[in-house]
């Protein structure tokens, strides 16, 4: 027993050091935005900055501080219209019966495969069209049906192991089915709807693609912004970092808010 | 008895707007990859035909773009899928202990970066020069390398940052396929004398498959619209050392304005991706039928 004990502290301590190897590279941009200039070229490196230098943040918040607006604005919005939309279209495909539910769910899932690149010049072209190019508004349209397949998808899969028998004992009680949605099935998956939601806000936080040919300056989104950060003559590397880490900020939080459910939002709930 | 009505306020709304937003852009997509749109030549665009894809299939650099997205591809989730499944031991065999959860959620945080911070975080780090990697490989008295600068490390580079981001997913998922394996199992082999390689084999490999199989789907289609690290750390350079098919579409269509010619590469990352989905999936049905 005790060389069980001892192989698995083992397999602790490997397990952490495997944790912290992982996490070196976000480790190592957390300190280069603490960095100056100077200290950024120095050879040795400095390993621990000083933690009091905060000019790098400043400088990224003073200089782009609209778009990082528009990022937040359109995540926010975007998620928000994509649950108004998913949950009830989840809830009737779950619940109603009808000719061509199934094929119907597998359409739906059958856009979750579009390649971004695929649909980046037809939305480019019909934002253009209706007036919507570079505008919040668009941008909010467009995210909202990018993640409208995993949402719907997502939410039945949450839906479907609700109990049945409540629902009915609330037709019972007289209340219509919107009434049943919103008094009976969103407080039952709650938990499971906040995992949703934090993956439709990160998938708006995180995309580039679309937000690279649809924006311009007005609503230009942050990851936009961060790939002005490479490929210029003078990298300004402590300016990257420190934006880079602003830029991790809600994805770290809510990964731990949704720990538990991860993997059932990364496979679309195929894994549990 | 649900009302038709009713049906259709809930469904209807989500239904249309995908509807709009996901088979007009398929259509128009579709009709541009037959058409010799170029928005920087003034003569009108024509009906071509498959032209445009018949030129993609002898395009060189299209077919570099195909054989890199399929290394980029293969390398990338066989050597998650490996390490992956080792670390994914590791954490099982201490599931028990209590802090694990936290290390566990500390261990998988780089799935959930940004990927275009993927891009500029190792574009950093593994620069030839001021870059913290050739520093350490220096110390330790290694060459020095010049990542994705250099022709011959460019892709492998690029794999090597894929698969750093993206193991804890196939590690998180293969972990909950070994949770599921009832604990009696492994006591009836040990009983037998099994050795852990035959349980590996026997016991683990089956369990996992349908999971192994879901997330390498997931990664192959991430794969095949693998775009922001690229462009972020090499626009698809040195030369076409790490050119794959979403930057090529990206090239054709915004950097040439090419678009007739980009939305026939872009259709075909479609079809590919329609394919192999459809494939699996009717793979993973017939497994559950038995």
């Amino acid at each position: 027993m005790a060389s069980a004990r001892r192989t698995r502290f083992l397999l602790y301590i490997a397990a952490l050091v495997l944790t912290l190897v992982n996490l070196a590279p976000i480790v190592w941009i957390a300190l280069t935005a603490f960095k100056t200039r100077v200290q950024i070229y120095q050879i040795p490196p400095i390993w621990i900055p000083d933690f009091t230098y905060l000019d790098n943040f400043a400088a990224v918040i003073q200089g782009y501080w609209p778009f990082l607006l528009n990022s937040v604005v359109i995540t926010l919005c975007s998620t928000a219209l994509c649950l108004l939309i998913a949950i009830p279209c989840a809830f009737g495909l779950t619940l109603f019966t009808f000719k061509g539910r199934e094929d119907l769910k597998m359409w739906v899932l059958s856009n979750r495969m579009m390649p971004p690149i695929a649909a980046a010049v037809p939305l480019y072209l019909a934002m253009r069209g209706v007036g919507l190019l570079d505008t919040w508004t668009g941008m909010i349209l467009i995210y909202t049906g990018f993640n409208l397949p995993f949402a719907i998808w997502m939410a039945m899969s949450f839906f479907r192991s609700a109990p049945v028998e409540v629902l009915e004992a609330a037709r019972i009680d007289g209340c219509n089915w919107l009434q049943v949605l919103v008094k009976v099935m969103v407080p039952m998956a709650a938990g499971g709807l906040m995992t949703v939601a934090v993956f439709v806000f990160l998938f708006a936080w995180n995309e580039l693609l679309i937000a690279l040919f649809l924006t311009n300056r007005n609503a230009r989104t942050f990851p936009v912004i961060l790939t002005s950060f490479s490929g210029q003559a003078q990298t300004v590397w402590e300016q990257m970092a420190a934006a880079s880490i602003i830029q991790l900020v809600p994805p770290v939080i809510l990964t731990f808010f949704v720990q538990r459910h991860i993997v059932a939002g990364m496979t679309m709930g195929a894994v549990k | 008895m649900v009302s038709r009505t009713t049906k259709l306020l809930f469904i209807g709304p989500g239904v249309a707007y995908l509807a709009i937003i996901g088979l007009f852009p398929f259509f128009y997509s579709l009709y541009m990859s037959t058409t010799s749109l170029n928005l920087t030549r003034p003569r009108r665009s024509q009906f071509i035909g498959i032209d445009n894809y018949v030129q993609l299939v002898t395009d060189p650099l299209f077919q570099k773009a195909i054989l890199n997205t399929a290394i980029l591809a293969a390398g990338s989730i066989t050597l998650e899928i490996v390490i992956g499944f080792v670390i994914a031991k590791i954490f099982y065999e201490i599931a028990h202990i209590r802090t694990v959860n936290w290390l566990r959620t500390l261990f998988i945080l780089p799935m959930m970066v940004t990927p275009v911070i993927t891009g500029l975080m190792f574009t950093y780090i593994l620069n030839p020069t001021l870059g913290i990697a050739n520093v350490l490989l220096r110390m330790v008295g290694l060459p020095e390398s010049g990542w994705f600068g250099s022709a011959d490390v460019a892709l492998l580079s690029v794999i090597m940052v894929n698969v750093w981001q993206w193991t804890p997913f196939l590690m998180l998922i293969m972990l909950a396929g070994l949770m599921a394996v009832p604990r009696e199992l492994y006591e009836a082999s040990a009983l037998d004398g099994a050795h852990w390689y035959q349980q590996s084999w026997h016991i683990e490999l089956p369990a996992l498959r349908d999971v192994l199989l879901v997330g390498a789907i997931i990664r192959l289609i991430d794969n095949l619209r693998f775009f922001d690290v690229v462009y972020i750390a090499t626009r698809g350079g040195p030369g076409d050392a790490t050119e794959v098919i979403s930057m090529f579409a990206y090239r054709q269509s915004f950097q040439f304005f090419n678009m007739g010619y980009g939305s026939a590469a872009a259709v075909l990352i479609l079809f590919i991706t329609l394919f192999v989905t459809t494939l699996a999936m009717r793979y993973l049905r017939r497994i559950e039928h038995g």
